[in-house]
């Protein structure tokens, strides 16, 4: 059976936050002259997941399990640090499924740069709550309302220094644009969280209620001051900053590794 | 010719302290060793054992019983004290125990050296006395074992194995032992050929999660690090470990995982990533008794069925069982060379003996030999999942002028995500299709023994030194007896398998588990009919006698 026909590219939604995230992606690639030969987009899975298939240049993909990009994502820029290595993930891939792998790609401050969908929900599974849903989020599973607190990512990534913590919104391309560049052109571990409407399933963090609630950091906000970058971490609310929240100097993992001083693991062919 | 001591003791008390300084003097004398471990789950007490077994010529396996045995503690003695041979001895730390000959080692070492630790080389030098061999090897031993630490502390050694050897005057020739020859003077583990083997072949990047007894292979790489320049990290969790693997090897390091059991259960779905993305993902397990924790210290080979179907949706795999230090090296190597011919996972299965287990051996070539990773180069417009006859389509990394798109969804050639049936089928078809070659070059049994015995022990991976010792002693006894002993144990090439095993009086399949997995196995190849079995699963190792006793009519 031919379903060639059938297989709409992209599979999100018409209004689905991941469309602004992808052109945002394009641009940062385009504008950061970044070579897709050299640049590995690595996923997991969910909807935001599915961004490496859509990119308009080509890349080189590594779209794995659900929860796993980052030790994925490690272990190839542990085999060739040379290479740019991105992940796209949703919230449930990276902050769920993968949440371990995220307290240690933080500690590590591996240079992989972690762009999460954060929409709140579990979207390609219909509509679940997720690790950073809202308490009282009414769904199938959690009938009642969730209970639990939403986790702090950013927090998390602030405490355990890595190199780049910011936040950002799907619904400010240019915003997205330069922190993703910014991102990019971090040193060890970046993540970017980036607040995205999914029109189907989070009715409630709508794209209204994120553009009524985001505002730039504060002009003289010192990201190296990390009392004030939690302080950024733990504002969510009637105001949500977007932007750089915080910076370190640690180097990052590969660049202390020996093996990797000469050359990369991987020997190029010939 | 051989004789086998037991040093027993508490974890703590210096047992392997006692048997390393042994195994490395007697190797160094030309005689034959082979050492193993019993050991508990813990770092201090229990009653853990080294037993060091001595040879005038190769041994292959374990024995159940000690000749001599050397009780650090009371326990020591009463446990393993009944176990000893019908001449058996037994000497004891204290100054008094029953039948057995009281030295006190920690005594004369706390007086000779004003250390507790050097009781282990008075015990040495009294178990060489014991034998009547000449302490000036085991001195030589000492003398080169601490020469970097300074005369003091060589003189004190010397002393004290002196002192040990006097105490033990009258028991000399009260045993009998092996005369040393020549033998091979490299003395390696199961564990740390398997390291050599995957560090000789290229691998460059090691992800595990400790987890006995596979530990002992991560350890082995982490020393070779900086020498064969390998990436070592101790992932957080064995799905880390496994999906690094498979990020490392889609980007081109040769990688490899070791864990055991448990810790292979979390990477299963990991392997059936690298079985959909075609990737040469390597894994070591290092089995263990279960299920769940088990006995974390013990060996059995219970994870056969699991390893052959371990990951959902089906996909080629290979599985190696080593059942020598040298097929440790070999199929270390081999099971990377296959990973990366087929891309797809290769597995390799050891257990607590084979890791552990300690043998003079013909030197491994330490020399780097790297693995052909079998790429090409590819060009913008390649296409890593072309549809081929082999099943094996051109491999690309990422770097160069390809761009490699990998999905565990399943996929279009291109590697982009796809949902259509007729791209699945041909995917699905595709990778499956592997198995042909996979299977028709797949290690054969080797037969051990005289031709066409009346009797055939079947057996795969560690079990091979113990069986062929039970094959050469029941054949002294006038017995008809050969072996079958399987290095690769998936997939089974069922033809050539069945062209070896002729027609037999009975045959025998011995492994480890208590639910003849193996047997079952060559059973659905239509292979063998109904078998008899020879099993154990204990925890211990199998021994010549353990077969001898069970397969004998
Ligand atoms: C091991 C495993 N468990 C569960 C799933 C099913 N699953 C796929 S995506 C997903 C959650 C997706 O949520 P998120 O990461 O937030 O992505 P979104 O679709 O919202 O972009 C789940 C539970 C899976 N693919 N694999
Ligand atoms: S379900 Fe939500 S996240 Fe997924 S495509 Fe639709 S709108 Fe976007
Ligand atoms: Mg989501």
């Amino acid at each position: 059976m031919n379903l060639c026909q059938a297989d709409t590219r992209p599979a999100w939604c018409p209004g689905c936050g991941n469309y602004a995230i992808l052109k945002a992606f394009d641009r940062a690639v385009a504008e950061s002259g970044l070579d897709g030969r050299k640049l590995v987009v690595v996923s997991g899975i969910g909807q935001a997941a599915k961004l490496p298939h859509y990119v308009a240049r080509p890349a080189n993909v590594f779209n794995g399990l659900h929860g796993r990009a980052l030790p994925a994502a490690t272990g190839i820029k542990l085999a060739n640090h040379e290479l740019t290595v991105v992940v796209a993930s949703g919230d449930g891939d990276m902050y769920g499924e993968g949440g371990n792998h995220l307290l240690h790609a933080v500690r590590r401050n591996i240079g992989v740069k972690a762009f999460v969908h954060d929409n709140q929900v579990y979207g390609l599974t219909e509509g679940q709550a997720s690790p950073t849903s809202d308490p009282g989020f009414v769904t199938k599973v959690q009938t009642h309302g969730v209970v639990s607190l939403p986790m702090n990512p950013l927090a998390i990534a602030i405490v355990e220094e890595a190199s780049f913590v910011a936040r950002s919104f799907s619904g400010d391309g240019e915003h997205l644009v330069e922190m993703m560049k910014l991102a990019l052109a971090a040193d060890g571990f970046a993540l970017l969280d980036i607040l995205q409407p999914c029109v189907t399933f989070n009715r409630t963090n709508t794209f209204k209620w994120y553009k009524d609630r985001v505002r730039l950091v504060p002009a003289g906000h010192d990201p190296r001051d990390r009392d004030a970058a939690l302080r950024l971490a733990f504002a969510w609310g009637e105001r949500i900053p977007i932007g750089v929240y915080w910076r370190s100097e640690r180097p990052s993992f590969e660049s202390l590794c020996d093996a990797l001083k000469d050359r990369p693991l991987a020997a190029p062919l010939g | 010719m051989d004789i086998n001591i037991r040093i027993a003791g508490e974890a703590g008390q210096g047992v392997q302290s006692v048997g390393g300084l042994l195994v490395g003097a007697l190797a160094a004398q030309g005689l034959h060793v082979l050492a193993t471990q019993s050991y508990m789950s813990r770092i201090r007490g229990g009653l853990n054992w080294f037993d060091v077994r001595v040879g005038d010529s190769e041994l292959h396996g374990p024995r159940e019983k000690a000749d001599l045995l050397v009780a650090l503690t009371d326990a020591a003695l009463r446990v393993l004290g009944g176990e000893l041979t019908s001449h058996g001895l037994a000497i004891f730390d204290g100054e008094q125990a029953g039948g057995a000959a009281a030295i006190p080692f920690t005594a004369v070492a706390k007086e000779l050296a004003q250390s507790a630790v050097m009781a282990n080389t008075v015990a040495a030098g009294a178990v060489y006395r014991a034998l009547g061999y000449d302490l000036e090897f085991l001195s030589g031993h000492l003398r080169k074992l601490f020469a970097k630490k300074g005369d003091e502390i060589v003189e004190k050694n010397l002393r004290c194995a002196a002192r040990g050897a006097e105490l033990a005057e009258g028991l000399a020739g009260k045993l009998e032992a092996p005369r040393a020859g020549r033998s091979p003077r490299s003395v390696v583990s199961g564990a740390s050929a398997i390291g050599l083997g995957a560090a000789t072949a290229g691998v460059k990047l090691v992800a595990a999660y400790p987890m006995t007894p596979g530990t002992g292979v991560l350890t082995d790489l982490a020393a070779r690090a900086d020498r064969y320049g390998i990436v070592v990290e101790q992932a957080e969790d064995e799905i880390a470990a496994i999906n690094m693997v498979c990020g490392a090897v889609y980007a081109g390091a040769p990688a490899l995982a070791t864990t055991s059991g448990g810790g292979f259960a979390l990477m299963v779905e990991g392997l059936s990533l690298a079985g959909m993305m075609e990737l040469p993902a390597v894994v070591v397990i290092a089995q263990r008794p279960g299920p769940a924790t088990g006995l974390p210290t013990r060996t059995a080979q219970q994870d056969l069925r699991f390893a052959v179907h371990a990951g959902h949706g089906e996909f080629a795999r290979a599985i190696y069982a080593p059942g020598t230090h040298a097929q440790c090296f070999e199929l270390t190597r081999r099971a990377l060379e296959t990973a990366h011919r087929f891309q797809t996972p290769a597995l390799i299965l050891t257990d607590q003996y084979l890791q552990d287990v300690q043998k003079n051996i013909e030197p491994l070539d330490e020399s780097p030999r790297p693995i052909d990773r079998c790429l090409t180069a590819g060009g913008a417009d390649s296409q890593r999942y072309a549809v081929t006859d082999s099943g094996v389509s051109p491999r690309a990394v990422p770097g160069g002028d390809a761009f490699v798109v990998c999905d565990s969804d399943e996929h279009t050639p291109d590697g982009h995500i796809t949902e259509d049936i007729d791209a699945h089928l041909a995917q699905t078809e595709k990778r499956l299709r592997k198995l042909r070659a996979m299977t028709a070059e797949a290690l054969p049994p080797a037969l051990y023994g005289p031709a066409d015995a009346q009797t055939l022990l079947i057996c795969w991976g560690s079990t091979y030194g113990p069986c062929r010792e039970a094959v050469d002693r029941l054949n002294d006894f006038g017995g008809s007896y050969e072996m079958l002993h399987f290095p690769q144990v998936w997939p089974i090439n069922a033809p050539a398998v069945s062209a070896l095993l002729g027609w037999r009086q009975r045959v025998i399949v011995v492994e480890g588990n208590q639910t003849a997995q193996f047997a079952g196995i060559l059973k659905e190849h239509g292979v063998i009919g109904p078998v008899e079995t020879c099993l154990r699963y204990d925890g211990l190792p199998f021994t010549a006698e353990y077969i001898m006793e069970r397969v004998r009519r």
